[in-house]
């Protein structure tokens, strides 16, 4: 931030300062409303909450047979609804089959479980290729799929939005619920990862 | 005017559903073989371009969704029932595609015909 300090604003900036202006000025936007969407979607909601999903899933069989059932109502159960997460599909990962989710035509993505978007999963090059090439992009993000292994794109074109519920690793079987939730990273429930355990082979550094 | 703090953050909390509480009967069922329609219109299309005029099998039914195309042009809702349309990666991308691998796209009833 420092840094940036005394350079100009760019033109993009400029615009939304002088947009933001004259709606508060017209009255047509309250400046407090702004500022508790962005406070709400930068520190409140994000992919914590789509990894206690996943974590609760792992330890109680009768409430990932909902998830998987009906993500919406399941993902309810635990406060995780709202915009962009209106209709949720979750799709389980298997030793057998691995899937990602991409939106080829925009970027949807399911907001109250995961936040907002990471910007390469709005990128032109990840939504063209990912359906194209999914284990060369998958390999790009460090993960590289056995050839036996199935791997399944969901296209996310319509108006549901699609989280992975991904392998429960090997080794966490006396894990709690609070420490498999931290294991849980975004790009796991993208499916452009796999759940790792620290120290043990294929975790990320 | 404007809505207030404790609106806004009410409103991301309900959203908004594009589901359709409608009596609307599915064409298709799980296991159905389907062909998507080759559509290319000047306008909004939520059929991507790299699923026209392809062969797929019906996966699941999400039930049913206002249709974007003719909502967006002020041509009323059409409810119709939205799929999970499933495509061997061999049919979209040839012998490049992944042997096994599989692509589920999203699809509006109205792209589809029988396969």
């Amino acid at each position: 931030m420092s840094a940036n300090h005394n350079r100009p604003l760019s033109d993009v900036e400029i615009r939304v300062k002088a947009l933001e202006s004259l709606l508060v000025e017209k009255g047509l936007v309250d400046p407090a409303a702004v500022d508790a969407l962005i406070d709400t979607y930068e520190h409140k909601v994000g992919p914590r909450n789509g990894a206690h999903v996943v974590a609760k899933a792992w330890m109680d069989p009768a409430y990932k047979a909902r998830l998987l059932a009906d993500g919406t109502a399941a993902i309810a159960e635990l406060g995780y609804s709202g915009i962009q997460g209106e209709d949720m599909v979750v799709i389980e990962s298997t030793p057998e089959t691995h899937n990602v989710i991409v939106c080829t035509l925009c970027s949807c993505y399911p907001w109250p479980t995961l936040g907002l978007p990471p910007v390469w999963f709005k990128s032109a090059p990840y939504r063209s290729r990912v359906v194209s090439d999914p284990r060369g992009v998958l390999k790009e993000f460090g993960l590289e799929l056995p050839e036996k292994m199935q791997v399944r794109v969901w296209d996310s074109t319509a108006e549901l939005r699609y989280m992975v519920l991904p392998e429960r690793p090997a080794g966490t079987e006396g894990m709690t619920e609070e420490q498999l939730a931290a294991l849980v990273t975004r790009d796991s429930m993208i499916g452009v990862a796999r759940v790792a355990v620290p120290g043990q082979e294929g975790a990320r550094t | 005017m404007a809505i207030n703090a404790e609106q806004a953050l009410a409103a991301t909390k309900v959203g908004a559903t594009a589901r359709v509480d409608a009596a609307v009967l599915p064409r298709f069922t799980p296991g159905t073989r389907v062909r998507t329609l080759n559509l290319n219109p000047p306008g909004h299309i939520r059929l991507p371009r790299y699923i026209r005029d392809k062969e797929g099998v019906i996966e699941r039914d999400h039930g049913v969704f206002v249709f974007p195309d003719t909502h967006a042009a002020g041509l009323g809702e059409k409810p119709q029932h939205v799929y999970v349309v499933r495509f061997s990666a061999r049919e979209l991308w040839g012998p490049q595609g992944g042997a096994k691998d599989e692509l589920l796209v999203d699809v509006w009833e109205d792209y589809l015909e029988p396969g």
